[in-house]
């Protein structure tokens, strides 16, 4: 187990000192020492980059901390019955969603910004490295706290989309008053977390929709005077119909819904993948293009080469031809 | 890594988990870790001298690092670069050179604040040192906390520690065994074996009970380490093993068995050749700190004349404790991996082709009612295939680590035909009649390198009850240099077996067979990559090594001749003291062996499969020094040369 001699060492520095006035070295003592200290701090590069990290990280903590404050506002299903003190309305909610979400991208921008603008001025190798690295630990920051954003979002709609459910097999008014309100959801709605809980939305709008006229004429036709038996009996067959009618429907929905959320969550995983591959394919790319240009090149050499070698052939040939007819004529000339 | 494990009721638990706690808390700025996962980040930079990068490198990976908030980490000797408003953790021995380094950080101004941790504790005039340069930097301040982690050795299993890897030539069998050793030297080696074993007892958090022979060196380190020990425990305001920390170790009523034991007990086995995966890594391939470095060679093909010729790659690997093919196999006979990893290629394969099928199948996009339910149920299945994708990756990462780890010394065993030297060996430690005389092994031409010869040889000599006669000796020698062999290990030996013989009877290594198995069934069963005709397929027997009995009789209480005057030493007992009758008459539940001198993985596979047999109990293996056949050899050629 590890032992403290931060104590020890106190000491030490102590001892060192005392022993130094006592041997009268100049140790930039007493209180020169401290002004010095001073001095030696302020002129400092106080480090531009990681006072605004901080800075950063004290925005995501902030952001951090309102989530968890009013989560158990937010998550708490049974508001209507609960008292004034701890209820959140939903306008209150999509209000934090919002604020939520702004915050979170300009977070996100100026994670991109100290990113370029670090890596630019400096030229240390180790340096770069670090800051890199302290950049990579703050984006992995903002995720989490984004993903506590988005799993109470998560319930927070799922449990909307179940009320409708449920609430679709109550009479007409309280289907009204829900459908009233995911419109609302649907338009305030624009971040890509909860775009999955879009679609499902949307469907049973639709549906919802198009029960309603058929309830219109529904309710018109029953305001008429009493009907013969046969048409009673008409009007029940008719009604279990439709009933089997919209539980078909209704089933089918569900299914689709389920299925679409999935395909969602696949798509998720797809695009980061094609996003790292998009990085490797660039770096590739940029690579065979080195590679052809260099062929080339080696290519062109090479010709040149072949040329050289038969021009140096040429010569050699004409040089030799030359020879043996300065040999021949010194011959012819001599006998 | 979880504080929680520390509540285990066991003294001797993993000490390689325990050995990782303290690395992370002292990462932590030696403040208990606590995961968080919505926490701040914190960020650092990690100093640490060649020392601290063997410690901590078996331990924790680049990734781990990086997840305890570490941006860089550096050698202390290199150059560095100033970093302004990053505290930094430095993990260095308190040596002069060190700390002169750490000095000139502190007068650069180079990090904002310091945590120094040395290794081991370090001296008062030493920290002064320090305390000197911080007043000259007027840097007081920055120094935020200095600590003594105790953390001096290099854990490599769960079960299995080293010493050193760095200076290994001071505490060596070599250093610790020559002739012309001062009294001065051999202090400082005793101190340097000594102060890791405190350290390695202070990280375990126990006070053990010591036993060790008479006469040796590991007698010598039990006297040092019991005084160093009682000293610390004497001392009750700085004692090391009282406290909080110390919960695990209060809850076992027993304390462990530390048996010293010295490296001359047993020549033999160091020079053994071995069948075990484990062990056959570390002999054939290079191999230390659980990293494998293999040169591939990329092929023989004819290359134009004039081209360069074709660079080998260096490959290293990692065989890590998440590893779970290496963790299960480690020991297995090597047939018996290579028949492991062809039926984890065959999963592997057959796991890839459900993949790919189930692509083929999404194929078919709504064309009708049927294929749309399918359609939703293979979308359960993809999601689920995708999600198991990195899974998959990263077991054929493995199998083709494993593929290419065991391919490498397949080639080693088929040069140099060492299932003969394993089969005569084995025969030859257990004294049954050998069916080829040695020399026609030595002289055989293609059977083994010239080391493996006299590797042979040598356990030949060690081994026999009476010394052959001077005409042997001289054909055996004369056909040893024929083979190509440096004679001076055997003067070594020569010199060795005389002592020996006047100290006690040297020891007999049991009985032991093997059997070969069928041929012929082997190659029809296999029929893979690893083309095993040619290899004998040798399964061991259970056998005893001389380290594993001495280990039983002490741990059992039992009566031997060979261990009943070991002495024995209790740091906890208030009256100093060399009997030699235990006070404790119970079998001991955790056993920690140390091997002064360096061993092996060899013993290390056989007290684990010792171990395995028995219920309940525990065995932690150390060594001064982890050196294979060939390094020892060269030790023992340099002795042979004085």
């Amino acid at each position: 187990m590890a032992v403290d001699i931060t104590l020890l060492f106190r000491a030490s520095v102590k001892t060192v000192k005392t022993r130094n006035k006592a041997l009268g070295v100049a140790v930039g003592g007493g209180a020169e020492g401290s002004r010095d200290e001073l001095f030696r701090r302020s002129p400092r590069p106080k480090g531009d980059f990681s006072s605004r990290a901080r800075e950063v990280i004290s925005h995501i903590g902030k952001l951090r901390d309102f989530l968890l404050e009013h989560r158990k506002d937010y998550i708490n299903a049974y508001s209507h019955i609960m008292s004034e003190y701890g209820r959140m309305t939903d306008a209150e909610r999509d209000q934090i969603d919002q604020d939520a979400q702004i915050f979170m991208r300009t977070c996100s921008e100026a994670i991109q910004q100290l990113r370029t603008e670090a890596l630019k001025e400096i030229h240390s190798q180790q340096v770069k490295e670090h800051r890199t690295a302290v950049l990579d630990f703050i984006q992995d920051y903002l995720k989490r706290v984004c993903k506590l954003y988005s799993e109470q979002r998560a319930i927070r709609v799922k449990r909307v989309v179940d009320k409708k459910r449920l609430s679709k097999l109550e009479p007409e008014p309280n289907t009204k008053t829900r459908e009233s309100t995911s419109p609302e959801k649907v338009s305030q709605n624009s971040s890509k977390d909860s775009e999955e809980k879009l679609a499902p939305e949307e469907y049973p709008e639709k549906i919802l929709t198009e029960a309603e006229p058929q309830l219109g004429t529904w309710g018109d036709g029953k305001g008429e005077d009493e009907l013969s038996p046969e048409e009673i009996q008409m009007f029940e067959q008719e009604n279990q119909r439709l009933i089997g009618e919209m539980n078909n429907l209704f089933d089918e929905v569900r299914q689709i819904e389920g299925r679409v959320v999935e395909i969602s969550r696949l798509q998720e995983i797809f695009t980061e993948k094609v996003l790292q591959q998009e990085a490797e394919i660039d770096n590739i790319h940029q690579l065979v293009v080195g590679a052809t240009e260099n062929i080339k090149e080696g290519n062109e050499d090479i010709r040149e080469a072949i040329k050289n070698n038969a021009g140096f052939r040429v010569w050699i040939l004409f040089f030799l031809v030359m020879c043996s007819f300065s040999l021949l004529f010194l011959d012819w000339y001599d006998s | 890594m979880v504080g929680g494990k520390m509540a285990v009721a066991v003294a001797a638990a993993s000490i390689r988990e325990r050995q990782t706690v303290a690395l992370k808390r002292m990462l932590n700025f030696n403040v208990p870790h606590v995961k968080n996962s919505t926490g701040e980040p914190v960020w650092k930079v990690l100093v640490y001298d060649r020392f601290g990068q063997d410690i901590i490198s078996p331990l924790l990976s680049v990734k781990e690092l990086r997840d305890m908030g570490i941006t860089l980490h550096l050698l202390l000797h290199s150059d560095r670069d100033p970093i302004p408003d990053v505290p930094a953790v430095y993990f260095v021995m308190p040596t002069e050179e060190n700390i002169d380094r750490m000095c000139q950080d502190l007068r650069n101004q180079l990090y904002e604040s310091y945590y120094l941790n040395f290794i081991s504790a370090i001296s008062r005039s030493k920290l002064e040192d320090i305390a000197n340069a911080a007043l000259a930097a007027s840097a007081v301040t920055q120094v935020a906390k200095v600590f003594d982690q105790y953390l001096n050795f290099i854990t490599l299993e769960d079960d299995m520690f080293v010493l050193c890897n760095q200076n290994k030539e001071l505490i060596s069998y070599r250093a610790i065994n020559r002739p012309d050793i001062t009294d001065t030297e051999m202090e400082t080696v005793m101190d340097t074996i000594v102060d890791s074993l405190f350290c390695f007892f202070v990280t375990l958090g126990a006070v053990p009970i010591i036993r060790c022979s008479r006469g040796t060196a590991a007698e010598m380190v039990a006297v040092k380490l019991d005084k160093k020990l009682r000293e610390n425990l004497r001392d009750a305001r700085n004692s090391l093993f009282t406290g909080d920390t110390l919960g695990a170790g209060q809850f076992s009523f027993q304390r462990p068995l530390l048996v010293l034991v010295d490296r001359n007990i047993d020549l033999a086995t160091p020079l053994h050749h071995t069948w075990t995966y484990q062990a056959l890594v570390h002999d054939v391939l290079d191999f230390h700190l659980n990293r494998v470095n293999l040169e591939e060679s990329t092929g023989v093909e004819n290359s134009p004349a004039g081209a360069r010729p074709k660079r080998k790659n260096k490959k290293s690997y990692d065989l890590t404790p998440v590893d779970k093919f290496w963790q299960k196999h480690k020991g297995s006979p090597f047939p018996e991996v290579a028949e492991s990893v062809q039926q984890e290629l065959e999963y592997y394969r057959a796991q890839e082709d459900e993949v790919k099928r189930l692509k083929s199948i999404m194929g078919l996009e709504g064309e009708d009612e049927g294929a749309i339910s399918m359609l939703s149920d293979n979308t359960a299945k993809l999601t689920s295939a995708v999600s198991s994708l990195p899974e998959l990756l990263e077991k054929k990462r493995l199998i083709d680590l494993h593929t290419n780890v065991a391919t490498a010394v397949l080639e080693h065993i088929k040069a140099r035909k060492l299932d003969v030297y394993f089969e005569y060996e084995e025969k030859i430690m257990s004294k049954t009649t050998l069916d080829k005389s040695l020399l026609d092994i030595i002289s055989d031409p293609d059977a083994g390198t010239p080391e493996d010869k006299m590797r042979l040889f040598l356990i030949y000599y060690i081994s026999t009850q009476q010394v052959p006669s001077e005409a042997d000796l001289e054909q055996y020698k004369k056909a040893l240099t024929d083979a190509g062999c440096n004679l001076n290990p055997l003067q070594y030996i020569k010199q060795w077996k005389a002592f020996a013989k006047m100290a006690s009877a040297p020891a007999s290594y049991g009985n032991t067979t093997t059997k070969p198995m069928g041929l012929l069934s082997r190659v029809m069963n296999t029929g893979s990559q690893f083309v095993m005709e040619g290899v004998k397929n040798l399964v061991l027997k259970q056998q005893n090594l001389p380290v594993t009995r001495i280990l039983d009789n002490l741990m059992e209480m039992k009566s031997n001749p060979e261990t009943d005057d070991y002495r024995y030493f209790d740091p906890k007992m208030l009256r100093g003291n060399d009997s030699s009758v235990p006070r404790n008459k119970n079998p001991f539940q955790e056993a920690i062996v140390f091997v002064v001198g360096g061993g092996n993985y060899i013993e290390y596979q056989n007290l684990v499969d010792y171990i395995k047999g028995k219920q309940g109990k525990h065995i932690l293996y150390g060594c001064s020094e982890l050196f294979n056949a060939s390094q020892f050899i060269k030790q023992l050629s340099q002795l042979g040369q004085k």
